[in-house]
């Protein structure tokens, strides 16, 4: 994405590549770390996919392992868990998109009320925090609060009122999940909006208001609009990125609600590839997850176009 | 640790073999051999036993059944240590070493470290790593073939090393060095029984050098708070059968004050109800676990366990990590565990927490109440070290030598040295025992000279007393029980195909949902069911042709 942006810098028409390469070295080597970045920890590995056409052993390596052709990935359609953990995957980001996507931009909006510059920083400062918690912290204090002999239950026990079973039961899982993710990411999501919100121009309020537009109004007609760029790029994004839910909050969590819940693309590939030595299995599921992720935001793309929006990159 | 696989048969996965109709349509594929042992070629290659004559053990071992004996222990240490071998081992090579370490790891090229190489005449440079990712470290070295010249590769995770696999490849055949009387150069390596060497063979060539053999492994058991239950006047042989265990439960639970009778106890009590540990041969034919009635038996008790309101509900969450905290807390009162925890350092936790802390564990038990109480053992090590086959003759020699240095008994100069560092430096005498020092407690105490080579374990916990004399007592007790299940310290080589057959994972993801109650009995036959027909049955055809029919079951 960033990469892109150099190139519209309003060059004059018919500068040589030569010229323009001299004139942006600067800028051009500057971008040279986060590209070798990219080769070798990104595309390097992608070399790794052949594995998933392979009966893989790491011993004998990549060039010596038997070519299977096809034979991973219709086993893998022909397994009712991988079925399973895609459904799971898809039916946690569906709940995820509802619940989850809209609160980034609420709080901003909240936020961007906020006038006194201390309070505001205390609050983003608090809502910021828990972004740095790893998730073995995170879903610990979820644990040491809600768990069975958490502080809740543990009151609840003593007043002699039944207690609730919020931490292990899987049908609240999806749940659980989106609100331990609103938790911990909510208000790291909200700093590209707010971003967003500085961009633009406060006259346009002071004009709105001085024509008598409400408060509501001005969010609806300002606000709002204002940000669509960027909630429709941050949507496609999303999309794209509709079956990677996270892997070490379910990691983590598995064992509390069952496999059943838990086990999401990425999961699935970790328990039932690589913890069995079964790797070009893994592969194959990754890389299944990959073609579908990829057509996914191709198409978010193609939608966010027809609609008129930036989408990923300007058409 | 994978505590689990522990204490089946050490399995490896050699390569893709083509073992399926799916998997043989394009060639190019490495073969290797597959199977196990046989008999005549691991007779050949076995080292000859010349037990140790020196060592007094106030508690001495007591013998079971074949291959079974309880450890020997000492209350006492030597006040003027013996020195077992004369001058310097090495000759003054240099070589790296890599060991695992659950725990702080030492500064490295420290002050032990350096005094060990002038007593060993070698440069030995000691890279102990985190335990906790030892089995995904050692891949990544196997894989860019740069393995260290010396290496522990605990058993449990021969699957993910590809044991098989690297024997001969990558680990230096020990064959020629020491198989028969040839052992008899390094007296101190001559003493490992028999059984534990059986475990360091593959192809029918010997490979690993045994660390802490014991005659008594077990995979775990049932522990209890015994200050707890003896200071409400229960005592551990009352427990004879789950009903007790079941009626212990309710007496023993108060969850307003946050105390719950059970932790984790399925891992090792299944087999009380008399499945098998992973296979069982019934009138010659090969039974899997899974498919056996007692496999279920012990399902449904659990499962009902899990519903009584006994079990701690951080153990149902799954919370593994803090287990021990919990015990030690007293907020869970009975745990399984594997018997390793059975030590000093549990004892000097728990009285950190709790003064009057001790560790107790119920005897082994049928669940019935009625059968002939029975724990499976395991192979007589789980901890083996190689050395790196692009050694020359020489060098292996070298490193034998201080292996044998490092196999030096309990007690003796050497052992004295490995165990407890310098005297003055990192250890002083007190009341006797040697006690580490600050700096001792730094570089010495999380062993790391013990996992290349050490002698055959023994129980002593200077300065713990009672933590002897417990451990002493309860193997003493059931050392009966102890029973070798098929397949007993065979190192079966199999095709990747079958290991990830043997793993079962989707099976045993539902039976762990199934004892911490979120899944029904009948939903882990339906899983069984599945697996027998994706790949289960499959597994049992092979291990019937390729072990069981030609190798017998090792017993």
């Amino acid at each position: 994405m960033t990469t892109a942006q150099p190139e519209r810098t309003g060059a004059p028409e018919g500068l040589s590549l030569r010229h323009r390469l001299r004139r942006d070295r600067s800028l051009i080597l500057m971008t040279v770390p986060a590209v070798v970045l990219l080769l070798v920890f990104n595309y390097l590995p992608l070399f790794g996919l052949a594995t998933a056409f392979q009966e893989y052993d790491p011993l004998v390596g990549v060039w010596q392992s038997e070519w299977v052709g096809f034979d991973q990935f219709s086993r893998l359609l022909g397994d009712a868990m991988f079925w399973h953990a895609m459904t799971n995957t898809l039916y946690l980001s569906f709940v995820q998109l509802i619940l989850f996507f809209p609160i980034p931009i609420a709080l901003a909006m909240l936020l961007n009320t906020v006038l006194s510059e201390r309070t505001r920083n205390f609050i983003q400062s608090v809502v910021y925090l828990p972004h740095f918690f790893s998730w073995v912290l995170a879903i610990t204090i979820f644990q040491q609060m809600l768990g069975g002999a958490g502080a809740l239950n543990q009151f609840l026990r003593q007043q002699d009122i039944g207690t609730w079973d919020i931490m292990t039961n899987p049908d609240t899982f999806a749940l659980l999940v989106t609100s331990q993710s609103i938790w911990k990411e909510a208000g790291w999501g909200i700093i590209v909006f707010l971003a967003a919100l500085s961009a633009i121009n406060t006259e346009l309020y002071e004009a709105a208001a001085a024509d008598g537009a409400g408060r509501f109004r001005r969010m609806w007609h300002i606000t709002l609009p204002g940000l669509r760029g960027v909630i429709v790029l941050m949507l496609v994004l999303r999309l794209g990125n509709a079956l990677s839910v996270g892997f070490e909050q379910f990691l983590i969590q598995r064992n509390a609600v069952g496999h059943d819940a838990a086990d999401v693309l990425d999961t699935f590939s970790f328990y039932y590839g690589i913890a069995t030595g079964d790797y070009s299995y893994g592969a194959a599921a990754g890389l299944f997850k990959s073609v579908i992720s990829l057509l996914l935001i191709w198409g978010a793309n193609r939608l966010a176009h027809a609609f008129g929006d930036d989408g990923l990159y300007r058409k | 640790m994978n505590r689990r696989s522990f204490v089946n048969a050490a399995v490896s996965v050699a390569g893709a073999a083509a073992m399926t109709p799916l998997l043989s349509a394009c060639g190019g594929g490495a073969d290797r051999k597959t199977g196990a042992n046989t008999e005549a070629g691991l007779k050949s290659a076995l080292p000859a036993y010349v037990p140790s004559t020196s060592g007094k053990p106030e508690i001495p071992s007591v013998a079971g059944g074949p291959d079974a004996a309880t450890d020997p222990a000492y209350l006492s240490y030597p006040s003027a240590p013996v020195t077992t071998v004369s001058g310097v081992p090495g000759k003054g090579g240099s070589y790296t070493a890599v060991t695992p370490l659950w725990g702080t790891v030492p500064p490295a090229g420290n002050a032990f470290y350096q005094a060990m190489n002038k007593a060993l005449g070698v440069e030995l440079t000691m890279k102990p790593t985190d335990g906790n990712n030892y089995a995904t470290i050692v891949p990544t070295m196997t894989a860019a073939k740069k393995l260290p010249d010396w290496i522990q590769l605990p058993s449990w995770w021969n699957p993910n090393f590809n044991l098989g696999g690297l024997a001969g490849t990558q680990l230096a055949d020990l064959t020629p060095y020491l198989s028969g009387d040839k052992i008899k150069k390094y007296p101190n390596l001559a003493a490992i029984p028999t059984g534990a060497w059986q475990v360091g063979v593959w192809g029918d060539k010997l490979y690993g050098i045994p660390c802490f053999s014991s005659k008594f492994v077990v995979a775990g058991t049932t522990f209890y708070r015994r200050d707890i239950l003896e200071g409400r006047g229960i005592k551990a042989d009352q427990v004879k059968s789950a009903d007790d265990l079941l009626s212990l439960g309710k007496e023993l639970t108060d969850a307003k004050r946050g105390v719950w009778a059970f932790g984790d106890l399925w891992t090792y009590l299944y087999t009380a109800w008399g499945a098998p540990l992973k296979w069982k041969v019934d009138n010659g034919k090969l039974v899997h676990l899974f498919e056996t009635q007692e496999f279920l038996e012990a399902l449904d008790w659990h499962n009902r366990l899990a519903a009584s309101g006994y079990v701690h509900p951080d153990s149902l969450a799954g919370d593994n990590a803090n287990a021990t905290t919990r015990f030690y807390s007293g907020k869970v009162l009975i745990d399984g565990g594997g018997t390793g925890v059975w030590k000093l350092s549990d004892h000097q936790a728990g009285i950190a927490a709790d003064p009057n802390y001790r560790r107790g564990a119920f005897n082994v038990f049928a669940a019935d109440g009625k059968s002939k109480p029975v724990v499976y053992m395991g192979a007589s090590t789980a901890i083996l070290s190689y050395l790196n086959a692009d050694l020359k003759p020489a060098q292996i020699e070298e490193l034998l030598s201080v292996a044998n240095y490092l196999a030096a008994p309990y007690g003796s100069a050497e052992y004295t040295m490995a165990n407890f560092g310098v005297e003055g430096v990192h250890h002083t005498r007190v009341n006797g025992v040697p006690t580490f020092t600050d700096e001792g407690q730094k570089a010495v105490q999380s062993q790391t000279f013990p996992f290349l080579a050490s002698p055959s374990a023994v129980i002593s916990n200077p300065g713990g007393d009672i933590v002897t004399k417990d451990l002493s007592a309860w193997q003493a007790d059931n050392v009966q029980a102890l029973t070798k299940p098929p397949f007993w310290g065979m190192n079966i080589s199999m095709p990747q195909a079958m290991a990830t057959a043997e793993a079962a994972q989707a099976v045993s993801d539902t039976v762990q949902d199934c004892y911490r109650g979120k899944k029904k009995v009948s939903e882990v036959q339906e899983a069984v069911a599945s697996w027998r027909s994706s790949s289960g049955d499959r597994l049992k055809g092979w291990m019937t042709e390729n072990v069981l029919n030609k190798y017998g079951t090792g017993q």
